[in-house]
């Protein structure tokens, strides 16, 4: 009984770690977003809700998402909301290719990603810039850019590795 | 064609309107409740205030916790680190100790200098409200580089005081919440803070630009390169938003050669270790008054009183000659009317004197000639009698004797 007890409150925690990774990289202080690198800086979240908003979709819940987006905009001092919004752009994208994708390929998954994050990136420059008077590094954006881009190869590749050997999930990736 | 734009339209719906099986919201719904928080949140709305307070005084403390093991690994390689250079250090600064203290007697007579010339000048600032606070969170986002401290409106913090860590300077405070506030750094690119560069005192204005970096905005090279020496900044206290001469930065001497060129400033204190640090507020000294200065106090305020009645008389006299001015005015007035009249009745005179002149001269004429009248009418009844020929001893006619005789009715005029 005892040992059944136990495997269920693994599996939950189990379940539910993407969303625990995301509340703790919103709120820890270290922040790949902002390393002191010049050039090296990357959005750890959008990778993580891309992913599972891409593959498991019900391992995060568009409210946990949401409020992950608030605190967000709390810790990082921006108008509150402006992350949630990003986010949940963000899942709507990969919700959108997960209906259209017959053949999941990682290739067009990050394509799709990249542009995605462009597209959000330009909505957040353009609002914080336009509306709230905040002087952004357009040069660091780009950067930041490039690297989610480029690392989502990375992280997809673990998160993939991380269900199918840990989680035992068959149908991930 | 149809076909592929059905499939599109699905896809989109099924995306943003669909609910998974835990999502109790759908994304659409999420979306506009974010946008509602942003445009509410953008006018200050009262209620997504209130929600945005609970939800930083709960993130503030969870993201402390959260960020506690990172916290604690950090600071034990910090301290095994300092623990392995504790050697070489002490060294250092033994040495570092000899050459401060011949600097530290000079230093205090400058103090105290700088401090009777700032009285002098009425810009001498003394602490009013000082706090030691604790560093809960020091996330850097990329937008922001801030603070959260845990000390808030409940221990009289702040709008826009003044946050230093030992005697240099760190930030403002920009957000206040109860049990926390938010401390923008120097080192933000949107901090812009009104410096003083020394020597030479050339004003500028510093904005942040990287960890311990910030970079100088509207100063004036020209004046730059003539100092060939590495320069001090320090707040100017212009525009009264910090006081003048909390120390900031360095900027080296090549730095300062070189024209057209971004000037760096390095800050005295690396933002990223910041554990404790002091937000104080500043007020300007008020006199402690000795027995002396109490009876100098009360000259001055005699004088004051004197002056004072003496400005009370001369309003009064001020009002008086107001009022006379006023009386002259009217009587000018008059006088000018009455000129007028006079110079008219005047007028109206002379022009009646010449018609009584007239009336006059024709009346003198009339009684001439009424005279006349009268001599001829005589002389027709009396002239025979008076006028000389054979027969008669008469006067010659015209003469005055003549004419006399004729009025005389004929009588003779003896003598």
């Amino acid at each position: 009984m005892d040992k059944i007890e136990k495997n269920s409150i693994i599996r939950y925690i189990q379940k539910y770690i993407p969303i625990i990774l995301l509340f703790i990289s919103v709120l820890n202080e270290f922040d790949f977003n902002n390393l002191g690198l010049i050039y090296f800086s990357f959005n750890f979240s959008y990778i993580l809700i891309f992913y599972y908003g891409l593959k498991k979709s019900e391992s995060l819940g568009y409210i946990y998402i949401f409020i992950a987006g608030l605190f967000n905009d709390v810790v990082g001092g921006t108008p509150i909301g402006i992350s949630s919004l990003m986010y949940l752009i963000l899942c709507g994208a990969a919700a959108y290719l997960r209906n259209i994708t017959l053949r999941p390929s990682l290739i067009k998954d990050s394509i799709f990603f990249l542009i995605t994050i462009l597209i959000i990136n330009s909505l957040l420059f353009m609002y914080l810039n336009f509306t709230f008077n905040y002087e952004l590094k357009y040069f660091d954006q780009i950067i930041n850019i490039a690297y989610t881009y480029l690392l989502y190869f990375l992280f997809a590749n673990l998160f993939n590795f991380f269900e199918k050997n840990i989680l035992g999930n068959r149908h991930a990736g | 064609m149809e076909s592929s734009r059905d499939d599109f339209v699905i896809a989109l719906r099924s995306a943003f309107l669909k609910k998974g099986t835990q999502q109790r919201f759908s994304l659409l719904s999420l979306i506009f409740f974010s946008i509602i928080f942003l445009i509410l949140g953008s006018f200050n709305f009262k209620a997504i205030n209130y929600v945005e307070k609970t939800i930083k005084e709960i993130v503030y403390r969870s993201s402390f916790i959260v960020s506690a093991p990172e916290n604690f690994l950090e600071n034990s390689y910090l301290i095994v680190n300092s623990h392995l250079k504790l050697y070489e250090e002490n060294k250092k600064n033994l040495a570092e100790l000899n050459s401060l203290r011949g600097k530290d007697l000079s230093q205090k007579i400058s103090i105290l200098e700088n401090i009777k010339y700032k009285k002098l000048i009425d810009d001498y600032f003394i602490g009013d409200n000082e706090t030691v606070a604790k560093v809960l969170i020091d996330k850097q986002s990329p937008f922001l580089r801030s603070i959260i401290i845990n000390k808030g409106s409940k221990n009289n913090i702040e709008l826009g005081m003044v946050v230093l860590d030992e005697g240099y300077l760190v930030g403002k405070i920009v957000e206040v919440n109860f049990f926390t506030s938010r401390v923008l750094l120097i080192s933000d690119i949107n901090s812009k803070i009104p410096v003083s560069l020394q020597p030479g005192d050339i004003q500028g204005i510093m904005s942040g630009k990287d960890k311990r970096e910030g970079v100088l905005q509207y100063v004036r090279d020209k004046n730059l390169s003539e100092i060939n020496e590495e320069m001090q900044v320090l707040t100017s206290g212009a525009g009264g938003m910090f006081k003048s001469g909390i120390p900031i930065g360095v900027i080296e001497i090549d730095e300062i050669l070189e024209i057209n060129k971004d000037k760096i400033v390095n800050f005295h204190k690396d933002f990223s270790q910041l554990k404790y640090v002091k937000v104080v507020s500043y007020m300007r000294e008020q006199k402690i008054l000795d027995l002396s200065s109490k009876n100098e106090s009360e000259t001055l305020k005699n004088e004051i009183e004197d002056t004072n009645q003496q400005q009370e008389t001369l309003r009064i006299l001020i009002e008086q000659k107001k009022i006379a001015d006023e009386i002259r005015v009217k009587i000018q007035k008059e006088n000018d009317f009455l000129r007028n009249e006079r110079i008219r009745l005047k007028k109206e005179s002379d022009f009646l004197k010449n018609k009584v002149l007239t009336e006059k001269k024709i009346n003198q004429k009339n009684k001439i000639q009424d005279e006349e009248m009268k001599f001829l009418k005589m002389n027709l009844y009396y002239g025979h009698k008076c006028r000389k020929n054979f027969i008669n001893d008469g006067y010659k006619v015209g003469t005055a004797e003549y004419k006399k005789c004729v009025l005389n009715k004929g009588l003779k005029v003896n003598g």
